[in-house]
């Protein structure tokens, strides 16, 4: 069964959406916002509200067993295989689409064969263009996994396997374990970024971005593309040290160097089977051994879509919020 | 200052007569602009910064400086000066070059109240593209520039908030005989204001109306060696030649306090103000009140006036100072008298924090209003029938309870509902900390929202950094629909508070604890509000909402849970507890949600750092480090006297902090250490 997760709007009414400390990239903006729609759509209409809203996931229900869990079936909706989760209506855009800058990120989730991401870029648009009620996004930045940039070492982008567990550093100093993740050949990027091209060609996307390559892997990438990427998505923690060399080559190629504090490996399996799960942090979608309302099997994240929708002249964020999409196997 | 009409000022008693013309006027006008302009649309972000500067005259022989009376002077240079016309520059008063639509277009240049000072502004105003941002500090510098190639060699602007020596002897160049018939002041001369015949009626007449000279008492700071109780040295009991030369017999003075007596000393003090136009109506009337109850946090974040008449004083603001400078309440009013011809007590000047909240937003609670609020009910009733709702009729019905003070004969021949002068007489002489402005007859500017209440900082890049901190700031409550409201009488109490010798690290402020809302908003409600004309109907709607809530069975807790005392560090920073999330972080992550490149996004890294760290106490206030200077300095005796030599140093330190922004080392207490 494919699990279709959403947080509709995030800019309303979740506290826990606004964190710190702010360089900190996290995947937190992600997996609190899922948590606090969830809880939204479990505690309505019927249900009334108990302010455990007001901080979103970090005053869930701390009893454990708390008898007033709703059966998942009553806030999420089956279509054919796909289990929305919650039950999702789109909110579209208020003004003309030409008074928007749409920017969507999709993060290609590691170990999910490359080969399957055509289809998944398709999904992913196709969720977001619904979602806000518009045909076109203005700028599509794809992440791909087990890359992260870092500023203090120039050659960082080099393909060099890093070993797991061997790296834990990084891994715990931004609190997303991106590090533990080979990062793939560039020819498998290529191959995704054809899809991309088509996008483009297609009139769906007017601009394609990348994020985190540094000036090796932009070198290596950049003469085998069609249609070039316009933005390189950089870590906000490293906007002020970004290496010379990266700025003259970005400036060069007519790449704007854009900053984002995003994960890379934004939604890892285990985190997904927590909220999904039984357990005290869960919402009860999978089912525990002890617990058997919910469905059984082992769930795996595909990939994860962001889109945020600016108001252009007034520099306004209208409409945020992510799509994660995981497969569930018996 | 605005508004500079030409014509026939009336002397207080004749302006008297017909205040109550001027004022139903002035209603009708605004009915017009209402009418005209309620459903405004889709406006962009434009917003603008006004500079004030002070004008020095140094005089290095002997060691001192002096308040430059030479605006007219300047200004002309200004105005005449080929090259900057040509670049779209000048004084928009006289003369001015046209706008560049497509490039940078040169700053313009205004007269203001004190005749030893200049406003500048951006020669058009500002967009929100994050490029637009990073143009502000150098747009402030090229400003201070021109001004300074447009003075004498011995002149600079600086931007202290007041001269450290304002009203004592010899402190102007040329040097006038204090105590004339306009200002009637013992400390300054009638030359020190603007000779524009609106000024020096405004100060005559705000005296004739009050029926006494104004009265500014600021507490001395007491030191080692000032003598306790302190009376103002300066005070001249025998002095006969006016009326109003009995004041200080009569007590205006009082013990422990620096007294001042001329409306020169609070309007002659710079500020940093940030106007904003607001996509439409609604928008406007939510930032005005969103951005209400931050006021007196950024006031004493930008805390630069430790020094009066010079005296160290135990203050660290300017604004009660403005606000008793222009208070032209009579003994009646202010409660000395029983009402007899007055007609009602009047709790504040007219210079001074917002009384009113005007948006229409279910959260904004009956409670967080002031009960005690002074209205003109005819007046209310009047804009009601025209047709405005109940909320930005008594917004208006109470600012104008006050009298025009400078009002022109030839003005009230003939109503003409075209223009907005008698509107703008009321709502132009009601200094409030906030400001809303409806679009001027016949132009295509949209509803705007001024922000009031910051000092002046002595570098432009402190200006900058203020300056786009609160514009960030705006886009963050727009995006995140974030909820300050607290109730608006605690706001006027945290505007006292903010007046306290280093409010910023020693006081607590009034500050709601949760600013989001307390469920999403379903999507269809939502896109109401993000659109909301303001027609009839979604007045209805919105009015609805705030009666009944949408969701039955969630009764809103008591007012006084919903906010706590916090410190300013709290408040900018973020509380440790995961209480309030900090505006700091709320910007830090509006900015993430954003496209911003990385060298945009590291120079306003540093406007952001000088802002958090003059919250949590890292880097000093300016009124800290000029308070520091002055008790560290040879000639200071610990006895609060801020004498000539001082201040020479002083104002010559304020320049070289303003040239170097601490990369010489020179105040890095309030910079840290620059690029």
């Amino acid at each position: 069964m494919k699990l279709v997760l959403s947080t509709s709007n995030i800019l309303t009414g979740t506290s826990s959406v606004i964190r710190r400390p702010t360089f900190e990239k996290s995947n937190t903006e992600l997996t609190s916002s899922l948590r606090a729609n969830f809880t939204a759509h479990q505690s309505s209409p019927s249900t009334p509200q108990n302010g455990a809203l007001i901080n979103g996931a970090s005053s869930a229900p701390s009893t454990p067993n708390t008898p007033a869990k709703p059966s998942f079936r009553s806030w999420t909706t089956q279509q054919d295989s796909t289990l929305y989760i919650p039950t999702h209506t789109p909110s579209p855009l208020t003004e003309p689409r030409e008074y928007y800058d749409i920017t969507v990120k999709l993060f290609y989730l590691p170990n999910i064969p490359a080969t399957r991401r055509c289809i998944e870029t398709r999904e992913a648009i196709d969720l977001v263009l619904r979602e806000l009620g518009t045909t076109s996004i203005d700028l599509l930045i794809v992440s791909f996994p087990g890359i992260s940039f870092d500023a203090d070492d120039e050659d960082s982008d080099i393909d060099e396997p890093t070993t797991p567990g061997l790296d834990t550093s990084t891994a715990n100093s931004d609190g997303c374990g991106d590090a533990e993740v080979v990062p793939e050949d560039i020819d498998t990027m290529l191959t995704t970024w054809r899809t991309l091209e088509t996008l483009h060609a297609e009139g769906i996307v007017s601009n394609l971005g990348i994020a985190e390559f540094g000036v090796q892997r932009l070198s290596k990438f950049l003469p085998q593309t069609k249609v070039k990427p316009s933005v390189d998505q950089i870590n906000v923690r490293d906007c002020c040290v970004v290496p010379k060399p990266l700025i003259l080559y970005a400036k060069q190629q007519g790449i704007q160097l854009l900053t984002h504090n995003d994960c890379t490996n934004v939604l890892p399996r285990g985190t997904l089977r927590e909220i999904l799960g039984s357990g005290e942090k869960g919402v009860g979608v999978l089912a525990s051994e002890s617990a058997g309302d919910g469905l059984k099997g082992d769930v795996e994240p595909q990939w994860v879509v962001k889109y945020t929708a600016v108001v252009k002249d007034r520099g306004v964020v209208e409409s945020k919020g992510y799509f994660a999409v995981a497969e569930l196997r018996d | 200052m605005g508004l500079l009409a030409i014509g026939t000022p009336l002397e207080w008693p004749e302006a008297k007569k017909v205040a109550g013309h001027v004022r139903s006027w002035g209603i009708e006008q605004l009915l017009a602009i209402w009418r005209n302009a309620r459903g405004k649309e889709r406006d962009a972000l434009l917003w603008g910064d006004e500079v004030e500067y002070l004008v020095v005259a140094y005089d290095d022989e002997h060691r001192k400086v002096r308040l430059s009376l030479r605006q007219a002077d300047i200004l002309a240079a200004l105005a005449s000066d080929e090259k900057l016309l040509s670049q779209g520059g000048g004084v928009p008063d006289v003369e001015r070059g046209p706008v560049h639509e497509n490039q940078t277009t040169a700053p313009v240049f205004h007269p203001e109240f004190g005749r030893f000072m200049l406003e500048a502004t951006p020669g058009k105003p500002w967009g929100i593209g994050f490029k637009d941002l990073l143009d502000v500090e150098p747009n402030m510098k090229w400003r201070r520039k021109i001004a300074k190639e447009h003075m004498a060699s011995e002149e600079y602007p600086i931007t202290l908030t007041t001269f450290p020596r304002l009203g004592s002897p010899d402190c102007t160049v040329p040097s006038y005989e204090v105590a004339g018939p306009k200002l009637r002041s013992h400390y300054v001369p009638d030359e020190i204001a603007n000779p524009h015949i609106r000024f020096p009626t405004l100060a005559a007449n705000i005296r004739s109306r009050r029926g006494r000279k104004v009265e500014i008492n600021v507490p001395v700071f007491k030191d080692e060696k000032t003598q306790w109780p302190w009376k103002d040295p300066t005070v001249n009991y025998d002095l006969h030649r006016w009326p109003e030369d009995d004041d200080v017999r009569n007590g205006a003075a009082k013990a422990n306090f620096i007294y001042m007596d001329a409306m020169a000393f609070g309007m002659g003090s710079c500020c940093l103000q940030i106007t904003f136009q607001a996509k439409n109506i609604e928008e406007g009337r939510k930032m005005y009140d969103q951005l209400s109850p931050l006021g007196p946090i950024l006031l004493a974040l930008t805390a630069a006036t430790p020094v009066y008449k010079g005296f160290l004083a135990d203050t660290d603001v300017r604004w009660n100072q403005i606000g008793n400078a222009v208070d032209d309440r009579t003994p009646e009013e202010l409660g000395e008298k029983p009402l007899k011809n007055d007609r009602w007590r009047l709790p504040k000047s007219r210079y001074a924090s917002n009384s009113t909240y005007i948006s229409q937003d279910s959260r904004l609670r009956p409670e967080y209003l002031d009960p005690n609020l002074i209205v003109d009910e005819d007046l209310k009733k009047r804009l009601v029938e025209g047709g405005m709702d109940d909320l930005l009729a008594t917004h208006f019905a109470h600012l104008f309870i006050r009298d025009p003070i400078v009002v022109f004969a030839e003005d009230l021949e003939e109503l003409d509902l075209t223009k907005a002068d008698h509107f703008e007489n009321l709502q132009s002489t009601n200094w409030q900390h906030m400001r809303f402005k409806p679009p001027p007859p016949g132009s295509d500017t949209g509803w705007r929202v001024e922000f009031r209440p910051m000092e002046i900082q002595i570098t432009d890049f402190e200006n900058a950094a203020f300056s786009i901190f609160i514009v960030l700031i705006t886009r963050a409550i727009l995006s995140y629909d974030l909820n300050f409201y607290i109730p608006i009488t605690k706001v006027s109490e945290n505007m006292e508070t903010a007046h306290i010798r280093d409010a910023v690290s020693t006081q607590k402020f009034h500050f709601r604890k949760n600013p989001f809302s307390s469920r999403p908003v379903p999507a269809s409600q939502r896109s109401t509000n993000a659109s909301g004309t303001a027609t009839p109907q979604d007045e209805t709607t919105t009015n609805n909402h705030a009666s009944t809530p949408s969701r039955p069975g969630t009764p809103l807790g008591p007012v006084d849970d919903e906010y706590e005392l916090m410190t300013v560090n709290d408040i900018i920073n973020g509380q440790p507890d995961g209480g309030f999330p900090g505006l700091i972080p709320l910007v830090e992550n509006y900015l993430n949600s954003m496209n911003v490149d990385v060298e945009t996004r590291c120079d306003l890294a540093r406007y952001l750092d000088l802002i958090r760290k003059r919250a949590d106490g890292t880097l000093w206030t300016a009124a800290k480090w000029i308070r520091h200077f002055v008790q560290t300095h040879d000639k200071y005796a610990k006895d609060s006297v801020v004498g000539e030599d001082i201040t020479f140093d002083l104002v010559k330190a304020a320049e070289r902090i303003t040239k170097e922004e601490g990369r010489d080392g020179f105040g890095v207490e309030m910079l840290g250490r620059r690029r």
